[in-house]
């Protein structure tokens, strides 16, 4: 879908293992300063209702919530925050694993075998009252939205990739239907989760080179902006076909759904940047064919960089784009996310605010 | 602005009254509870021992095959069994509501090229397989040799549902998959309208399946307070002075949307257009919905004026009326500010909550006043409560021609959504 109205990126934030950043990301992307992935130290909470809340909150939605904190900073969006609109994508449940340890120990009989009639009294009984608040994966967007008293129009999508920018393409459509004037966007999840892990792993992702890894990042985006750090120019929303049952598509499917995604989303517009963000080894191999194809010279590979963070990974892969399109001057950047859902993402970024 | 009209052709669903539409609407309009004792597993220690049970005591090869031996390749019900997903109930009752849809609808080969856009509950765990992995206090759970052999399944995906109904109907559309929690239903429904007024598709099946009525779901839910404390079948009285809490429940409801000129051309029949939508967020606490009812009354608002419509105009809310002492004065605060005296009724004492489903099977409720003139009753209400002040719907149903209903779902976490549909000429 090409946007017909202008829609700018206000300002930006990420979490990843090279920080907390902003455009900062893109910057240390072009210079080659991303240091070895190395698991993600993420911030612990200091402000007294932030300790309280973090206790209902799992670890994605603690991340989601100090980006879109720090993204609404930079945009100084500081008041009327009822009507922001907040569109995420979010990952698979999140629950402390001592809490599931703790439910589960509690609920093994004496020849330690899993009794539902000891699960149902001291299985509950020993388990934490808020577990139910750790687990409900709308709470990757509701938390945030509570601490910064975000209270618009909304959405909150599953993702390995596409929900995020299905986000994408809701929140600027919100925009341009008048909905609101004002909206935080992006993606929050936790790949390395042992139970993600283990599902990653029993579904032949991680045998296939899929680097799994926490990550967070948030846009703010508006339909006015004194000096906005980019455009939104056009967002593609890609479904590719795969065999019945099938979690990834054939690869001769996948290259040509990505050529003409590519192609749909520049619309015959120049591209200097292409950012490309692929799963893993399968979806690596078609999408390194792209810089040639698409005739584009500078090209990187993010999630080679930083590593796949399913639900985040578009939202990081466009915060980083525009942070390249600062630092080296490149004026249109084409982001193509290929997340393990099998789907394929094209969204156009250009830098600054002219058309 | 979009001449582009969304209208419902074709409707599926699964409840606590049985499978299929039918047996919704039958026992709607017989004014009926179909609230019981937890069959698919023992619940005789769990605080809560009642729900809006489906009566099928356990999805398996055999069932599925049953109800959709036509859709399904030879051998195929098996291996998903062998596999464990048929074992996430939510998975099965969205592919039968999205099958009957289908069919419902008339839908052919050119109506696969729909897109899916479904609200969806949280993973289900399974205790018994993670139990395996318990080992000196501590789960072994991940990456390589902890990721569980042969047949175990730690939990299920959240979106495998859609990616069943995706394979199972060949639709090649996107796929959306809302998790609202219990907003997860009306948000879907929403996007979809949005995208055939968009022109983004010319056919969605939207809609929601869920259940969490398990061990960790009844066990989950129990913790936070939210379920009746009485193990009886009259568990849930939304708007009743006398409620004390919801009771679960689990299915789906799935709907063919598609643009109205397309639709009339193919000779489908529409039951319903739909209208209008909005969404907000209460933005207020996790544990409790905004008191004043104030962004659910947003929700509303905004929703009638999506319609073109004044409040006035609406002659029925189907209310997300959770029988919870909190959630109910906030909304009838609302409703009441908002429409005066309009009758309001929560299917919730009669199926129970289906949270990320509820939103869908409400809607598919909504229907019976447009096609029967007939607006669902509430069951177990016996006592208004003046906390509560809106024309609440006792368990009778209300004979009434209306030509615009509204409906509401309001999640946990403080997401609203509200939907407008009206009734076809």
């Amino acid at each position: 879908m090409q946007l017909k109205s202008d829609i700018f990126v206000v300002a930006v934030s990420s979490l990843t293992h090279v920080g907390m950043l902003g455009v900062e990301l893109g910057r240390r992307v072009v210079r080659g300063e991303v240091p070895a992935l190395c698991p993600l130290d993420v911030p612990h909470p200091s402000r007294p209702e932030d300790v309280r809340q973090r206790k209902l909150m799992s670890r994605a939605s603690w991340m989601s919530a100090l980006v879109m904190r720090d993204a609404l900073a930079m945009a100084r969006w500081s008041e009327q925050r009822e009507e922001i609109g907040a569109y995420f994508g979010v990952g698979a449940s999140g629950a402390e694993m001592d809490d599931v340890a703790r439910l589960i120990g509690s609920s093994l009989d004496e020849q330690k075998k899993f009794s539902l009639a000891r699960c149902g009294k001291e299985g509950l009984d020993a388990s934490n009252p808020l577990f139910a608040f750790q687990i409900m994966n709308n709470f990757t967007l509701c938390h945030g939205s509570i601490l910064e008293g975000l209270a618009g129009t909304n959405g909150a999508y599953f993702s390995r990739g596409l929900g995020t920018v299905t986000a994408l393409e809701e929140a600027c459509l919100a925009l341009v239907e008048g909905e609101c004037e004002r909206v935080l966007v992006g993606g929050a999840d936790t790949a390395s989760h042992p139970v993600t892990l283990a599902e990653l792993e029993r579904e032949g992702y991680l045998r296939d080179g899929l680097v799994p890894v926490d990550g967070a990042a948030a846009l703010a985006l508006s339909r006015e902006a004194d000096v906005p750090l980019g455009r939104i120019e056009s967002i593609w929303v890609c479904p590719v076909e795969r065999p019945r049952d099938g979690l990834i598509p054939r690869a001769g499917v996948l290259r040509d759904a990505a050529v003409m995604a590519s192609v749909d989303a520049l619309a015959e517009h120049p591209c200097d940047l292409l950012v490309l963000a692929p799963w893993g080894a399968p979806a690596r191999e078609i999408l390194s064919e792209l810089p040639e194809a698409l005739a584009i010279k500078q090209s990187i590979d993010l999630t080679n960089l930083l590593g796949e963070s399913l639900a985040a990974t578009p939202a990081v892969a466009w915060v980083a784009a525009l942070g390249m399109l600062v630092e080296t001057g490149a004026k249109r950047a084409l982001v193509l996310t290929a997340g393990p859902d099998g789907d394929l993402g094209a969204v156009v970024l250009t830098r600054g605010g002219k058309r | 602005m979009s001449q582009r009209r969304a209208v419902i052709t074709g409707v599926g669903a699964v409840s606590a009254f049985g499978i299929g539409f039918a047996a919704l609407e039958k026992g709607l309009l017989a004014g009926r509870s179909a609230i019981g004792p937890i069959r698919n597993f023992d619940a005789s220690t769990f605080p809560t021992r009642v729900a809006g049970e489906v009566p099928v005591v356990q999805t398996n090869a055999a069932f599925i095959t049953d109800q959709l031996d036509v859709f399904l390749r030879s051998g195929e019900a098996d291996r998903w069994e062998r596999s464990g997903l048929l074992r996430d109930r939510k998975v099965c009752f969205g592919l039968l509501a999205a099958t009957e849809a289908f069919l419902h609808a008339g839908c052919t080969a050119e109506e696969r090229r729909a897109a899916l856009s479904l609200g969806l509950g949280l993973e289900q765990a399974f205790l018994d397989d993670l139990a395996g992995e318990y080992v000196d206090g501590r789960m072994r759970i991940g990456a390589g040799a902890e990721a569980g052999g042969e047949g175990i399944r730690f939990r299920s995906r959240v979106d495998l549902c859609a990616q069943k109904i995706r394979s199972v109907l060949r639709l090649s559309g996107r796929i959306v998959v809302h998790v609202s929690a219990c907003a997860a239903g009306g948000m879907a429904v929403a996007h979809a309208a949005a995208m055939i007024e968009r022109g983004q598709a010319d056919v969605v099946l939207c809609g929601g399946s869920d259940s969490m009525v398990n061990p960790l779901g009844v066990g989950g839910m129990s913790r936070l307070s939210a379920p009746s404390p009485r193990a009886e079948a009259s568990a849930c009285r939304p708007f009743d002075r006398r409620r004390d809490g919801l009771v679960m429940g689990e299915g789906a409801a799935v709907f063919v949307v598609e643009e109205e000129s397309r639709a009339l051309a193919r000779g489908a029949s529409p039951l319903a257009r739909i209208l209008g939508w909005a969404s907000t967020q209460d933005a207020y606490r996790a544990t409790a919905p905004r008191p004043d009812g104030s962004r659910a009354r947003a929700a509303m608002e905004r929703a009638v004026r999506r319609a073109k419509l004044q409040p006035s105009d609406i002659g029925y809310i189907n209310a997300h009326g959770t029988g919870t002492p909190l959630n109910d004065v906030a909304e009838a605060k609302a409703i009441r500010g908002l429409f005066g005296d309009v009758p309001v009724s929560s299917i919730k004492g009669a199926i129970g909550h289906l949270m990320a489903a509820a939103g869908a099977i409400e809607l598919a409720a909504c229907l019976l006043p447009l096609t029967h003139d007939v607006l669902p009753g509430t069951a177990h209400f016996e006592e208004p409560d003046p906390e509560c002040p809106v024309d609440v719907i006792g368990q009778t149903p209300r004979i009434a021609r209306v030509d615009h209903v509204l409906s509401n779902s309001f999640g946990f976490g403080g997401q609203n959504v509200s939907l407008v549909l009206g009734r076809v000429e």
